[in-house]
Parts: C-alpha cells; structure tokens; sequence
C-alpha cells in the first residue's frame, strides 16, 4: 500500500472495495475505529455481499462483481463534472495537463492502436497513446487542463458515458446509492480531507484487474488523495509476508526489487539490458541496483569482464510463466517436477479439477508444508485413480512461522524481524534449512557429475553457513547489501553502485539489516501520542523507511501542508520540518521539488495516464467479466479484448454472455475463520469448530424460487464442474438489478478440500482458467453458474 | 472492588478472536459442530465453549442489519447461581468473577436452572461431571492481566476494568456519540447489575442479548422459581444430603482417574 496500517487513524472517508477488513484484516479495524472515534471519519463498503466489513459501515452499496471500473469511472465522471476534484493537485502534481498524440481514439471498446488477431484476441501498438512533444522532446503541456487533447480532457470525454444511470444499471445498484457514495467519498476531492481506498482481491482477481487497480489510483491522484496522511490506494496483502514475497521476486517477470527479468531474447547481454534503462526518474540508477544484484549472488566470480556474471542470471523465453500458463503446460505433459513450497494449489488453483489432473502429468512433485495438502495428496483426490498415477510425491516437513526466525513485510511495507519461540516438531524444518540443503546437494551433483550449464550453480555466493544451521541473519545480510571489499553494511540503496564494489540482493529494502547487532527491523520504538503515527522507531519500512509513498504531495508547490492538521512536513523557511522520510531531495527549496513530486515515475508527476505501462488501454474502460449475464452496454466489446483466452483444450471451458443454463452470477471469497487453502486452519480444532463446513450463500429470495430451506443441499454447477454443499441463506446476498433484469448472486468460500480434519468441497471446480490482461491474475471473483436443490440436507464432507 | 467488562457491541466485527483465545486459555477443546443457518459456532454454548459470538442477521426495511453479540457470563452483582447452590461452589469473589470451585461442584445443575441467562454448562459426557463457565478469568486477573478475550480483541470492543469507571465510560460514549448509541447500559440494572456490560448501536432486540430479563436482583425472585426444582433435577427425593455424598465420591472418583494418567 502506498500508506500503512496505523496511517489509518488520519481517515476522513474511507472506501472499502474488493477487499473485507473485519473479516480478512481485523485488525485494520481498529484503525478505521479510531479515525471514525477521534474524527468523526465514515465507512463506505462496496461488496457484492453484505460481509462483516459492511455490517459495520456508515454506507453499504452492493455491487455487481466485475463492474468496478463502471463504479470508478462513474465516480471519476462525477468528480470531474462537478467540480469535486483538487484542481491545484491535479494540474501540478499529475500529467492531467499533458497533450496526447493527436489520433489517439476510443471506439467501439477499442483503443487507437489496436492489432486484432484471428481469433479476436487484441494487441495495442501504443504509439497514439504517446504525449505529444516539442523538438527538444519535451512534453507539450496545457496548463489550464482545457486543451481537448489533454489527459484530463480525454478523461473528461472518456468517463462522460459513465453517468449515474449507466453505472446503476451496470453496476446493479440505485441511482441514489450511487450518488450517496459519489457525494461522500469526492468530498475529500480538497486541500483539507484525506480520502483512503482499500482494496484486495475483489479487485485484482478480474480480467481486467489491473486496470481496476489503475482507476482506484487515477481517483486517488483527482481527489488528491496519493501521498498525504490517511489518504491512499491501500492493497490488503491476502498473506502476512506475502509484500515480503512479492518484494523479493515471487512473480516470474520480476527480479528482486521489482527489476524486470531480462528476456533472452531481447537482452542477451548486460548492455542491452541496460540499455532499457530508464533515462529519468529515480529508476535511471536501475544499473546499480542490477550490478549489486549480480554481485551479491555470484560474488567474486562476477567482475566487471564477465559483465558481473550475466549470463548466469536465468532469462526469460518468449512464453508466459504465471501459474496458468504453468499449468497448461503441465496439462500437455511439458513440466518434469513441480516444487509447492507452502502453497496448496489443488485447493486454490482456478479450475482445480483440471489443475489436480495435470499435476498428474509430472515425473516428481515436492512439497513443503506443515500438513499434507491436498496438493500433496493430489493423487488420492476426488475422481483419481492412484493406480494410474506414476508422479512420485515427496512431502517434506516444513516449520511454521513460530519454529522460525526471519523477517515480515507487512501491507504497510513495514519490516519487522521475528524470532524463533519454540522448536519445530518431529522431523520439520524451516525453508532456509530446506533451501540450504538443496542448493548444497546440487552443487555436489554439479560438481561430480557435470551438467549442460553448471557454473550458475557451482560459481553462487553462497555463504550463509552459522555452526550446522544456515543463519537468517546472513540472508538478510546479504538482501540489505554491503561493500564488497570491507562487508560494511548499507543505510540506503543510495550507496549502491554499478562496479561491483557494492553487492545487494534487493534493493529497496537496503538499510534495514545494515548490522547484525541492531538492525532496524528488529526496532522498537513508538512516537508519542498526539503525532500522525509515522512511528519511524518502529520496524524498517521500505523504501528508506518511508511510510506514506510520494508524500510530497502532502505539501503545496510552497512546502506547506494541505491540511495544517495533518502536517507530514512543512517548509519552514530554511528546512522541512519533517514527521517522516522525505520522498524528494529535502534539502532543495520547495519550489524544485513541487516539480517531480513523483520521483519514481519517468515524468515526475502521478499517472492519469499510462502511454505504456499497460497493454489493455492507457486509462480503463469497462469490459464484463469474461462470463457475464448480460451484454457489454458502454462499449461494443464484451470482454477484455486483450485477455487472453486459450480457447481450446481442457482448460478453456468458458460460459457465453446471457446463457440460459448459467443464469447466476457466482463469486468466491473468504472468511475470517480459515486461511486460504486451509491447509493450516482445516487442521485447527478451534478454527474448525467456528467454521466446520463448507456452504453456499444465497439470498431469501433464490432459495425461495428453488424451494430450498436453510442448511439444504444445493448442486452448483459450471461449464467446468459442480459441487454440493448446503445453503447458507441470509440476507447477506441479494439479487442485483442489472440493465432492468434482476440476477442472483451465488457466493462461496474457497477454502475447503477433501485433507485435514475439516473436509469439503472445493469452491475452484467452478472457476475459470482466464486471468486479467497485464498480470493473468484469474478471474475468481466473477463468473456465471446454476443452482439446484440436489436433495438432503447438512454438510458434505470429504 | 469489582472488575467487569464492558462490551462495545459497535465495535464488534464477529472476528471471533475472542472465542478462540477464550478456548486456548482456558484450554478447552474444540468440539464436534456442523454448519449453522448462521455463522454462530459451537450452536450453543456448553462446558467447553463459555463464550461465543452470536449472529444475527435480518432484514430491517428493506436493509440488511448483521449483529455480532459476544455472549458467555455476566458476572452478576448478586448471582443466582451462586444463591442456589446447595454445595456453595459458587462465589463471587471480591474482584467481581463469580467462579465454582470444582472440588465442592456436585454438579447438581440448579445453578444452570437459576441463572437468569442460563451460562453454567454440565460435562455431560464425564464420568463425574461438573458445572463450567466463564471465570472472568479470575486466574488472570489475579495476576494484574486482563482476560484472555480482552486482550485479544483487535478492534476494542472488549474492556476491562472497574466496573464503576467502565459503566461511567459507557454512559459518556453513549452521551457523547450524537444519537450513534442506544441510551441503555445494558447489565447496569439487569438481574440486579452485572459486572460484565454492553452498550449497542442497533435496537438490543436486534442482538441476542436477553432483554426479557428482569431488572430485579435475581437471587430472592430466584428462590420462588427453584421450589419447583427438584422435580425438574431428578426427583424430590433427591435431598441435599445425598448429593453431598456423591460430591465426595465424585472426588474419590477423580483422584483414582487422575491416578490412572488420564486428564
Ligand atoms: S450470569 Fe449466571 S452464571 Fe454468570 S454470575 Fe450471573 S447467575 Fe451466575
Ligand atoms: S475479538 Fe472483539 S471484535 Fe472479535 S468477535 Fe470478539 S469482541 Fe468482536
């Protein structure tokens, strides 16, 4: 998130999207709680369900799942044409004043540029979508934001089709509601008010789910939100470290720090590499940061002559390798062996069914849990024959978190080191044992018997040894980065540097083991009461220890605060008085930093507009989920056109718009009780009891049509498989009324398998193998399906 | 001095943390459930789940109203349990917990039948069983910590403290919340005052919280209730002499069991 957990307590108008504190985040509440206490501020949910998070709101409006940009828009449409947006913020701080290429169109559901392939599907060549520019290259610009070719005007014309009634209709929700909320949250569209979206999956797990991502920023930056206390577009991270992860490269284009994974083709040397460098904004140093990387990992083995050990580093082929894609390739038989190291995918993968096959199709299959997963009992699941299946599993023990010591990043990006409390039992231990032992049997194996590449391997800077344990402390060590010839610590990524004198295994988070005896993540000091809850004692947060990102839109072009409450810094003539980590050069006069207010963004200033960053559109346009019950009214495109759609295959079953046989929306999601896959808490007697089974929510109104009593079974069924479970019918769900027809929603938890002590059906049979455009999340969220009564009632177990 | 809780049903999100570190505690096991029509799970409190979080949830013109009602002990001020026990197990302690003290429990369930909110549960699936419920967790509160669902509690919809102050702390959020609070302190009066207390900004009806329950302190009313009670336990042969029999080979019973290593 762009802010943090305590920042929360600076909140005027909260929105709660895609996302279910009470129930996912409880103790975000608290926060949320003291700003409504101490100031008076107000809880919007917006949720297709009436959940936990919204019993608890002062405005509850339910929403179509899938239709969040339709919502977005609408709000943005209402900000803009009212009047209720920061004008000196957006013109100073965003590229809303930037002039766009002059053929730049949007037409029947297609941005300028498109390339449509055979099978429909859509690539954009993104030149249209490129700023206009002098001869010296500069950006033309139209301060009065009127000129009709810039961004805030193509946003004006873009989001006028977004009207009240249209995103009622859409959306499934009243007129009213729709501008009681407009009416809330844009008033924080001003100097003095702090507006926070947050968000999870109910926003990013949709075809077109980093657009959504992008029209909660691009509401942020016209209110003025982006940068300021309580303000923000604040991602609630499904998993305690799972910031940790992403931040040390667990998606498979990333390298750690968020350095893209260099392709094999494209950059076949450390010079073409770097030659896509960018050549302003802070990431113009990506070179040091890359150099350390490498240094870090092959040591004195990467020098400046063998261009720091660059054809060690794995490259990427022209395939993608999001999980999908793996899977699809499993299902025709191209992986060999599969590690799950903590992840139970035959419970959480879309499609599950078709995911449990292909895992059929490997030679070998390890896992690391704390239980056996479904994942690792695959071959015993549902519809399985074990005599037919040849994969050879190994289940390897792993701690859990209190067995172990390391660190935390939490959703605020905030560092915290934990220590070991007990020792793990039997013959479990911790993933860096784990990896250790691993990575010392293939060097041997390397070292003995060759191999077609085996210098990677036998030339890594491995040197974590501590008695007969790797030592975490070392890691982290490394991670943080320190000169290469005397091994002194680094306080920032600002001493990095790109002649291999200074190794790093990611950047961002150098400063927060710079020692071994009193690293900052491990300290733990709170400010007083009656500041803005920075607490910079407490923990590390990265980058620099930065809490609120890009927080020098706190403050006027002037150096003053927005709001003189909430005075993050403030320009006292000769120096910023500060109450956390400048995100600009403090030291030069307001005036200089008022220009590039955005220093990790190529321009300087907040993306309205993104000429390249994505390739489904420079600003979002609503598409319907891949499955909808009803047709596309805001454009002639259905779907997503730049999802990809395989189509073919086990994989591809799909649901046409408006198919009678799928005549309910279906969504999943989780409770407070299990944890994902509850490969833990289905294993937890206490967790268990709360939430024994697995069950589907309808609404009074669908179980009275089907003649379906509470607790009765029902049969939910998809175009990829059905699961029965009984009903749960509260008037939590209620239909939507959508382009005049009502339609139900059908919602679900996914946490249940046929493993552990809580067994029962996995919500995933239902779900579809097709992901967003940019990231190929899935779309879990939103999809079509059929109830009926299946006869019986009470749970379905095993 | 008496302690008590007092529970900000506005505050409460159903996170059931307070249920679960009640059981970890207390070390009570999970029990057998199956799914409700609601969330609320164990369905019914017992011996080995003194408190829960009950759900509610309705429609109220035409909108969709979810209650989370953390339920368990009040901790009477005057308990009728405590006043119907023929074994005098029960006590209110000095500090406000009204506790059994298993040694003397017969387990003769009157205290179950006089308790205004029903809260003592038996073992039934014990060879000698007894009466449980909450303690306030005299055992923690002895030691200057608070109890376990206190502690616990992420959005702080659970306060512990003294009864006095926390009853003046209700009152002033309910005067200083501009109409967001019923205007009831709901245990101030309620079976003669309890030292555990809600304060609630939905209609209590709409809790479940019992609001038939008379304001009178219970014990004296009580008495008048419990002559039916021996036929209702087992009998009106059942004297009181006998029960303290079996209370003593209940307690040979248990030393021998404890003897054999079982729990
Ligand atoms: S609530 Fe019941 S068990 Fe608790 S003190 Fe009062 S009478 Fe006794
Ligand atoms: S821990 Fe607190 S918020 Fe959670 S259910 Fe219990 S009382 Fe409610």
């Amino acid at each position: 998130m762009t802010n943090h957990w305590n920042d929360y307590q600076n909140t005027d108008v909260f929105m709660v999207l895609g996302t279910n504190p009470a129930e996912n985040h409880p103790i975000s509440m608290r926060w949320i709680d003291k700003a409504r206490e101490t100031r008076g501020a107000k809880l919007i949910v917006v949720d297709p369900k009436f959940n936990r998070t919204a019993a608890k709101a002062d405005l509850y409006v339910q929403i179509r799942p899938g239709t969040d940009i339709a919502f977005l828009g609408g709000l943005m449409n209402y900000a803009m044409t009212h009047g209720r947006y920061f004008h000196e913020y957006v013109a100073k701080y965003t590229n809303a004043s930037y002039l766009i290429h002059p053929d730049f169109k949007f037409e029947d559901g297609l941005f300028s540029g498109a390339q449509v392939g055979e099978d429909g599907q859509v690539k954009y060549d993104t030149t249209t979508w490129q700023y206009q520019r002098d001869e010296e290259g500069n950006v033309r610009k139209d301060p009065t934001l009127t000129h009709p070719q810039c961004v805030f005007q193509l946003m004006k014309k873009h989001y006028a089709r977004y009207t009240p009634e249209m995103v009622a209709e859409t959306c499934g929700m009243s007129v009213e509601e729709f501008i009681e909320v407009a009416e809330l949250f844009t008033s924080t569209g001003r100097p003095d008010k702090a507006g926070n979206i947050m968000y999870a999956m109910g926003i990013t797990q949709s075809s077109h789910g980093s657009q959504n991502v992008r029209a909660v920023a691009m509401l942020q930056l016209l209110l003025g939100n982006i940068g300021i206390p309580g303000g923000g577009v604040n991602a609630h991270r499904g998993e305690s470290n799972v910031q940790g992860s992403t931040d040390m490269a667990m998606l498979w284009n990333n390298l750690p720090g968020y350095l893209p994974m260099p392709s094999a083709a494209a950059h076949p040397t450390l010079e073409a590499y770097q030659a896509t460098t960018p050549k302003s904004g802070y990431w113009s140093n990506r070179r040091k940061f890359m150099v350390s990387l490498l240094k870090a990992w092959w040591g004195e083995n990467a020098t400046a002559e063998n261009d720091f050990a660059y054809d060690y580093l794995p490259k990427l082929d022209h395939r993608d390798h999001s999980h999908m894609s793996i899977f699809e390739a499993m299902g025709r038989g191209e992986l060999k062996g599969l590690f799950a190291w903590g992840q139970n995918f035959a419970v959480g993968g879309p499609n599950v069914t078709r995911e449990r096959s292909a895992l059929a199709n490997l030679d070998w299959l390890v896992v690391v849990d704390l239980f056996e997963t479904e994942t690792a009992a695959f071959w015993k699941g549902p519809g399985m024959n074990p005599e037919e299946i040849q994969t050879e599993v190994f289940l390897l023990p792993a701690a859990a978190s209190y067995e172990k010591c390391g660190t935390v990043t939490n959703s605020g990006r905030w560092i915290q080191w934990r220590d070991k409390a007990v020792e793990p039992m039997g013959d479990a231990h911790d993933d860096l044992w784990i990896a250790d032992r691993l990575y010392k049997k293939l060097r041997e194996l390397y070292a003995t018997e060759g191999g077609a590449f085996p210098d990677p391997i036998l030339k890594l800077h491995w040197d974590y040894d501590d008695g007969d344990h790797p030592s975490a402390e070392k890691v982290a060590f490394e991670i943080n980065g320190y000169t290469w010839d005397d091994r002194v610590g680094l306080t920032t990524f600002g001493n990095l540097q790109d002649d291999g004198s200074t190794a790093c295994g990611c950047w961002i988070y150098s400063g927060y083991f710079d020692n071994f005896e009193t690293p900052k993540c491990r300290s733990r000091v709170k400010d007083e009461p009656g500041t803005l809850g920075t607490h910079l004692g407490w923990a590390w947060a990265w980058p620099v220890n930065r809490r609120i990102l890009y927080n020098r839109c706190s403050v006027d072009e002037h150096g003053q605060p927005w709001d003189p409450e909430r005075p993050l810094f403030r320009w006292d003539g000769e120096k910023f008085i500060a109450q956390d980590v400048p995100d600009f050069v403090a030291t030069n006069p307001p005036e200089v930093s008022a220009q590039n207010p955005f220093i990790m963004m190529q321009e300087g200033v907040g993306a309205l507009w993104s000429p390249s960053g994505m390739k489904d559109g420079p600003i979002p346009e609503h598409y319907e989920p891949v499955e909808s019950p009803v047709t596309n009214r805001l454009n002639k495109r259905q779907f997503n056109p730049v999802t990809i759609i395989s189509g073919k295959g086990e994989f591809g079953q799909l649901t046409r718009a408006e198919d009678p046989n799928f005549p309910y929306i279906c969504t999943t999601y989780r409770v407070t009780e299990h944890w994902q896959s509850g490969a833990m808490t289905r294993s937890l007697p206490w967790l268990g009891e709360m939430m024994p089974d697995m069950f589907v929510e309808i609404s009074p109104s669908l179980a009275a049509k089907l003649g379906v009593q509470p607790g009765d079974r029902v049969e939910v069924t998809t175009v990829r498989g059905s699961l029965v479970a009984p009903a749960m019918v509260t008037p939590r769900m209620r239909p939507v009324r959508v382009h005049g027809r009502e339609v139900e929603i059908v919602g679900m938890p996914w946490h249940w398998g046929f493993m552990g002590q809580f067994t029962g059906a996995s919500a995933n049979v239902l779900t579809p193998h097709v992901g967003d455009a940019n990231t190929q999340i899935p779309e879990y969220k939103a999809f079509l399906c059929n109830v009926k009564k299946a006869g019986g009632s009470g749970p379905v177990r095993g | 001095m008496t302690y008590g809780m007092l529970i900000d049903l506005s505050k409460c999100m159903g996170c059931r943390g307070c249920q679960v570190a009640c059981k970890q505690w207390n070390d009570l096991p999970g029990e057998e459930t199956s799914l409700g029509t609601d969330f609320t799970n164990p369905q019914k409190r017992s011996a080995y789940t003194w408190t829960t979080i009950d759900f509610l949830t309705a429609e109220v013109n035409g909108r969709t109203v979810a209650t989370f009602t953390k339920s368990g002990c009040m901790h009477c001020l005057e308990p009728a349990c405590e006043s119907v026990c023929i074994a005098g197990a029960i006590k209110r302690q000095e500090n406000g917990a009204v506790t059994i003290d298993h040694d003397k429990c017969i387990g003769c369930r009157y205290c179950q039948l006089g308790c205004p909110f029903g809260v003592p549960k038996y073992e039934y699936d014990k060879p000698v069983p007894r009466m449980q419920k909450c303690t306030l967790c005299y055992d923690r509160i002895s030691e200057g910590l608070e109890p376990a669902c206190a502690a616990t509690c992420p959005s702080g919809a659970i306060l512990f403290g003294e009864r006095e102050e926390l009853l003046a702390l209700a009152k002033q959020r309910i005067a200083e919340g501009n109409g967001r609070y019923v205007d009831h302190v709901y245990g101030e009066h309620e079976a003669g005052g309890t030292a555990v207390m809600y304060i609630s900004s939905v209609p209590l009806d709409l809790t479940t919280l019992n609001t038939g329950v008379t304001t009178e302190s219970v014990p004296g009313f009580t008495w008048k209730a419990m002559r039916q009670l021996p036929a209702l336990v087992g009998g009106a042969a059942v004297l009181s002499l006998g029960l303290m029999a079996y209370s003593n080979r209940r307690a040979r019973l248990e030393a021998e069991q404890k003897g054999g290593g079982e729990a």
